[in-house]
């Protein structure tokens, strides 16, 4: 008889069902939770329910937003908040944060994005179109819309669909240092600058010592897909990718901007269909950023969100760098005085087309509380609430999207005196566009980047970098083809 | 009649063990005793097992598969066999990363063991007790560091323009060195980072090996007139060669996955001076979201990993010698 049989469990077949059943925890760790359930509100409620408490979770800096959220919960109660922070270098890596968190299963209801990932997060249909909810709430958004510009509006649109609310935006204008201006001896630029000019203020302020070390630079730069050199670009009447308007987006224009000269011909949002990096009017715009690295003008190029540049700045050893509204409150805060920098328009050379980029909210395609979440989104743009914002309270600390709030009084104490520059590069400048930001725009970005990189260290020529930038650019294109719908 | 016996009595067994199917547990048997100390053996195993199992075993495994896809997470995966293994090895990028790992941990450990070792022979002298133990901390101190907050902190130390570094350089007459913006440079500037992390956890492996050494074979060598380098080279550094062993595996093994200080102190430049292969894997899988090229490119530096370390294994039969 065999005995072996006859027992209920022998070591081995413990062994064996142990491997089974860590191999089957394995699987049940590495598979992707379960969806959640929607609860809360009901599509097409028109706010938060009053019987039941919910709780939506926000990406946001929690210092800044708490002034908005004590607001919001004084007329709802029963919404609570959970803030989540995420930081990082620049917006690419707080994007990478963000899909690594969803991808894991940790969807939230709301979160922030700049034009660097709005359509990364809309072409991975992570972010919920707003088209709806803004038809049915239009009677209380024509105030916001008739006081921000068609331009940023069209920024956060994608193949037809309104994605965001954009609360602040930047556009590269020159920031210049005062003082090193004059110690040099030029006169502050005008609007209707050239590039031309601005070399020969930069060279004027470059200030160097005995042995041919630069002591002050005439101007310095981020390598950076916003504000890096992709201003000069765009001066030079070209992009880093093929541009054009999606169509779509009627229903928004007719609505919102029927008088609006500024609003007439746009589309639903901006496509970049593909790579033109190594575009000769690019090529030309490197080869100038190169020749005033290779004169001294400019320092080695720093990278991330140009903490150190502000310290060049504000030790007086920079005389001009791009930066937009933002920059303002963060002089100020390292203690510049008002009256100690300024800011102007980008200098005009084929043409003075700027770059900008926008900012707001989005809702999380598979968040819980939409409907919750898009009545924050909408309170978080109306004017009180924004003017209680800490990114414009008690200091500016980024350009407010809506054109009412740039005044003199808010830039009284702190500066630039030409403040009015800001809303001057949208209003007379309507070309203006924002920085090309497909939805492979991390991968882009991180070309971008690592080719500018290897150009101003001396590595490669400016064309054989963007030769190399292009190849690498349309390699990423070709396994990425169905990234914008067929045009219609 | 004899052999019915044996044959009723395991029937009578056979049926205890039906009934009772732990039967072949609790009997008390010596066979039984011994089961149950296996099985308790088992027991206090299966929690470590059950996390390698889970936390290494099963990604390792999860990886492979995935490098075979295509796969963004928001999306379904898409078989594309080996296309990700032909990609990587055409990719520039991720050839340079590679490239850069090696460059890295060839001149990282090499120096993080010679001066390991060095520090560590230093702190054997004679000396009072107190400065010794004072040594030991200081040079173990940045071990406690958050590799993170150690490369922003070298990052604005080493800024070419701001640094302390340069200051105190320019202090002595020197030119400001380009230690994070020149390729060649930022890659220097690297190792030392690393250096200075690293250096003391290899210094006090090493204290441990060289107190280790028998005081009967260094008196002998000492008898036999031998001194100085003629006895670092015959006795001390062959006894401490176990020692030695563990510390180049190890240095090498975690200088191949060398991630947060070029990633912070330069961001894998200037260009892709600085970019390492577990940079290139991270950018790849978690700001792409190409998962399953960024598997690729791990499984591809397991196996690196994995092939360098036999290899040390191997060729240390002939220089290692256990007393």
């Amino acid at each position: 008889m065999n005995t072996q049989q006859s027992q209920g469990l022998s070591r081995r077949d413990f062994l064996r069902w142990s491997s089974a059943t860590a191999a089957v925890l394995t699987l049940a760790a590495c598979a992707p939770s379960a969806p959640a359930p929607q609860a809360g509100t009901g599509a097409g409620s028109s706010g938060a329910p009053a019987a039941e408490t919910l709780k939506l979770r926000m990406q946001v800096d929690p210092e800044q937003e708490k002034p908005v959220v004590d607001m919001y919960r004084a007329i709802n109660p029963n919404v609570e908040f959970e803030f989540v922070s995420v930081t990082g270098i620049d917006h690419e890596e707080v994007a990478a944060k963000i899909l690594t968190m969803v991808a894991s299963g940790q969807a939230l209801d709301l979160g922030y994005a700049a034009t660097e990932a709005t359509q990364l997060y809309a072409g991975q249909k992570l972010a919920a179109p707003i088209d709806e909810w803004v038809k049915r709430d239009a009677a209380e958004l024509q105030e916001y819309f008739a006081d921000v510009h068609p331009s940023l509006i069209q920024a956060m649109m994608w193949e037809g669909s309104l994605y965001q609310l954009p609360i602040d935006f930047n556009a590269a204008n020159i920031y210049y240092n005062t003082a090193v201006l004059q110690e040099a001896g030029v006169e502050a630029p005008g609007s209707e600058w050239t590039k031309d000019d601005f070399y020969n203020i930069a060279k004027a302020a470059t200030k160097k010592n005995a042995s041919g070390a630069t002591e002050t630079y005439g101007y310095a730069w981020t390598n950076r897909l916003w504000g890096g050199w992709m201003p000069w670009i765009f001066v030079n009447g070209s992009n880093l990718l093929v541009e054009e308007e999606a169509p779509g987006g009627e229903w928004l224009w007719s609505e919102f901007y029927a008088d609006d000269p500024a609003a007439q011909g746009r589309g639903g949002g901006w496509r970049w269909t593909a790579p033109k990096a190594n575009d000769a009017a690019n090529v030309e715009a490197l080869e100038f950023l190169v020749q005033l690295y290779q004169e001294g003008i400019t320092p080695a190029i720093e990278l991330g969100g140009g903490d150190t540049l502000q310290g060049f700045f504000t030790t007086g050893k920079l005389a001009m760098t791009p930066a937009g509204g933002f920059w303002a409150g963060g002089l100020n805060n390292a203690g510049m005085p008002n009256g100690s920098f300024d800011v102007q328009l980008m200098p005009k050379w084929k043409n003075q087309r700027h770059q900008f980029g926008t900012a707001g909210q989005w809702i999380f395609a598979d968040g819980k509380n939409k409907d919750a979440a898009w009545e924050y989104m909408k309170f978080r743009i109306s004017k009180d609430a924004m003017l209680a914002n800490g990114m414009f309270n008690p200091v500016t600390l980024t350009t407010p999207t809506r054109r009412s709030m740039l005044t003199a009084e808010r830039f009284a104490e702190t500066g630039p005196a030409n403040w009015q520059v800001f809303y001057a590069t949208l209003d007379d400048h309507p070309d203006t566009a924002p920085i090309p930001a497909p939805p492979v725009s991390n991968p882009m970005t991180a070309i971008f980047v690592g080719y500018t990189s290897r150009a101003m260290n001396g590595e490669l020529t400016p064309q054989a970098a963007l030769d190399g930038m292009q190849k690498e650019l349309e390699d990423l294109y070709a396994r990425t083809p169905d990234m914008y719908a067929k045009p219609a | 009649m004899s052999s019915e016996a044996p044959t009723a009595q395991h029937n009578e067994l056979h049926t205890h063990r039906s009934a009772n199917p732990f039967a072949w547990l609790t009997e008390n048997t010596l066979q039984g005793m011994a089961r149950r100390k296996a099985l308790l053996g088992y027991l206090f195993l299966a929690p470590t097992m059950l996390g390698i199992l889970i936390f290494t075993a099963g990604p390792v495994v999860f990886s492979f598969v995935l490098s075979l896809f295509r796969w963004n997470v928001f999306s379904p995966p898409e078989w594309v066999g080996a296309a990700n293994y032909a990609r990587m090895f055409a990719d520039s990028r991720a050839l340079t990363g590679f490239w850069n790992s090696f460059v890295f941990v060839f001149f990282a450990v090499a120096l993080q063991v010679a001066l390991g070792l060095l520090l560590a022979m230093i702190l054997q002298a004679r000396m009072p007790t107190w400065l010794r133990y004072t040594y030991r901390t200081s040079f173990l101190l940045p071990m406690l560091m958050s590799g993170a907050a150690t490369a922003i902190v070298l990052g604005y130390m080493l800024h070419k323009e701001f640094g302390a570094v340069n200051y105190y350089l320019g202090r002595l007459g020197i030119s400001p060195i380009p230690w994070l913006t020149e390729p060649g440079w930022a890659m220097v500037s690297i190792i030392l980072s690393y250096l200075w992390l690293a250096t003391g956890f290899t210094m006090i492996l090493f204290i441990g090996g060289l107190t280790n050494i028998s005081t009967e074979i260094l008196d002998a060598a000492d008898v036999d007139g031998a001194q100085g380098f003629t006895r670092f080279w015959h006795i001390t550094l062959p006894l401490v060669s176990p020692t030695l062993l563990f510390a180049a595996v190890t240095g090498v093994i975690g200088g191949l996955q060398v991630f947060d200080l070029p990633y912070i102190m330069t961001r894998g430049g200037p260009g892709d001076s600085t970019r390492t292969a577990v940079m290139v894997m991270y950018e790849s899988a978690f700001k792409n979201m190409e998962i399953g090229y960024g598997s690729t490119i791990a499984v591809v530096l397991f196996l690196i990993i994995l092939a360098v370390t036999a290899g040390q294994f191997g060729l240390s039969k002939r220089w290692v010698f256990y007393q």
